[in-house]
């Protein structure tokens, strides 16, 4: 296998820098200029799986910034952050901490955050399906033991907290938008992703809201979840959470 | 490895997610549909549905481009796992992937990357197919690859590596006519020579598919109809070999599906043709 591991160490150094062409022309028919251009269609079509795959994932940041911007940004991206599995399903999962970093990205503060709620979205849509679960179990819990409830959220749940108003942003790029577009840059959103049936839907939800799904989500249990979110945010109003998280389908079983 | 290679008949077409209710509303007369192996790698949600509505109505072709049989430093096992999870959910008719490498030393190009035609990547890849077959506990079909460069040190053929390489594993060939034609012009050879290197009874799937002219060469883009001397090309392979499972390709640029269709009808009508000059065909 030595001949054909070295043949592909040298591909592949050719692939992503073209400045290293030379160590790939000793394996490859033809004369430098016919190599150069057919490789050339090969990092093509590398940079290409790229920007489809994160088009894909983040379509709102496409639409910010420009397909061709953003063609120049999923090429940078590769270059520091590349795929490293033939499943690009996971290929973008690093693209906020790039946006947070990347030199001609910080004229939008809020492109990070806005990464982050669409890499949510993207990993809702593939999440499992939630299972069938009859609400009404719940009501049959002693009251004593309530506090003791672990619930289980829908596949897909997650919290995106942000200093920017992530989901009016998000909110406006969505296909057949119809109101109006502005946006109160000065409110900081906090962004509650949920999938109900197949569909993905976006909300704002409070910090206190927030603060008590943070503890839920990972197993706390719901009396002490209730207690954290309530001492950090005494506004906070879990009759109101769970009603709404009951109509929603955004619980789908618990432990006690 | 004994499951029959021919368990399909006729002529399908890749289904597209911009495709998905239009087909499913329609249910157009299909031997099969084809996706992408990679697309449906997930948990749940509105894709792995609309891939188990396809699966209630048509035989489903499982196409993998991510498995990268040919990378010399290993075989991705969690990507195999994942393909395994997927054939025992969708239990498709038919699974294949490509004569080609995807990446090495951790970093995965994406791509359908061209192999040398040695005896050592034979080696390889004969061990990798058999690993995967007997992973999956079926036969696999192995697809000939669009390439725009050629290796020095290859000593045979693709169509030869390929005929070799079903021999050793008992893998089934998927011949794509599109990507022979497009080597045939970047390369030039003569591509119905290349079919005579062949033993039919290892195909178990064709491809057709369009492609893109540039300046120097053909490329696999999959985004057009599918061309004159492709068509010619498929119709001396369904002479050579009999009619074999049929699959219209399309990735980008995608038609209106009436398009996909009409392609589809097409292809079904040069095996019926030859089947009606040669009734006793087979």
């Amino acid at each position: 296998m030595a001949e054909l591991l070295a043949m592909q160490t040298d591909f592949a150094a050719a692939l992503r820098d073209s400045g290293r062409m030379s160590t790939i022309e000793r394996w490859l028919a033809g004369d430098t200029g016919h190599v150069d251009r057919r490789v050339a269609i090969y990092r093509a079509n590398m940079v290409a799986a790229a920007d489809k795959a994160l088009s894909s994932a983040y379509p709102v940041i496409r639409q910010v910034v420009g397909p061709e911007f953003f063609h120049g940004l999923a090429r940078e991206y590769q270059r520091g952050t590349p795929s490293t599995s033939g499943d690009l399903t996971e290929f973008g999962a690093r693209f906020d901490a790039f946006l947070a970093t990347f030199q001609h990205t910080q004229s939008l503060p809020y492109l990070p955050d806005l990464a982050r709620l669409e890499w949510a979205v993207h990993r809702a849509y593939g999440a499992a399906d939630a299972p069938d679960w009859d609400a009404a179990t719940l009501a049959a819990v002693e009251p004593d033991r309530q506090a003791a409830i672990r619930f289980h959220w829908s596949p897909g749940l997650a919290v995106v907290e942000s200093g920017y108003p992530i989901v009016r942003i998000w909110t406006i790029h969505q296909p057949g938008y119809a109101g109006e577009f502005s946006v109160a840059w000065d409110l900081a959103d906090t962004a509650l992703v949920a999938r109900d049936g197949f569909a993905v839907s976006v909300s704002e939800c409070s910090a206190g809201e927030a603060a008590f799904l943070d503890e839920s989500l990972i197993g706390t249990s719901f009396g002490d979840a209730a207690t954290a979110a309530t001492c950090s945010h005494p506004d906070f109003d879990l009759g109101a959470l769970l009603a709404r998280a009951l109509s929603a389908r955004l619980i789908c079983g618990f432990t006690l | 490895m004994t499951a029959a290679i021919q368990t399909l008949a006729g002529t399908g077409i890749g289904l597209r997610q911009p495709h998905y209710r239009e087909v499913f509303e329609r249910l157009p007369a299909l031997a099969f549909l084809e996706v992408h192996s990679e697309n449906f790698f997930l948990d749940g949600g509105a894709s792995m549905h609309a891939l188990e509505r396809a699966r209630a109505a048509y035989p489903i072709s499982l196409h993998g481009v991510g498995l990268s049989l040919g990378s010399a430093d290993r075989l991705a096992d969690a990507h195999l796992a994942k393909l395994k999870r997927l054939v025992d959910r969708v239990e498709p008719a038919l699974v294949s992937e490509h004569l080609c490498w995807g990446g090495v030393g951790g970093v995965h190009f994406n791509d359908l990357l061209p192999l040398p035609h040695t005896g050592e990547t034979l080696a390889l890849l004969a061990d990798r197919i058999d690993r995967v077959q007997a992973t999956l506990k079926r036969r696999i079909l192995v697809e000939n690859l669009s390439a725009y460069v050629e290796f020095r040190d290859s000593d045979m053929t693709e169509t030869a590596f390929l005929a070799a390489l079903a021999r050793r594993t008992g893998c089934g060939l998927l011949l794509d006519i599109n990507n022979l034609y497009v080597n045939a012009v970047n390369f030039g050879f003569d591509p119905v020579a290349r079919l005579a290197e062949l033993d039919g009874a290892a195909i178990g799937q064709i491809h057709l598919a369009g492609h893109t002219v540039v300046d120097d060469c053909l490329i696999d883009t999959h985004g057009s109809l599918v061309c004159d001397p492709v068509w010619s090309l498929y119709e001396e392979a369904c002479r050579r070999f009999g009619p074999r499972p049929t699959l219209i390709e399309w990735d980008t640029d995608l038609p209106a599906l009436d398009v996909l269709l009409s392609e589809a009808a097409q292809a079904s009508a040069v095996a019926r043709r030859l089947r009606d000059q040669e009734p006793a065909h087979g």
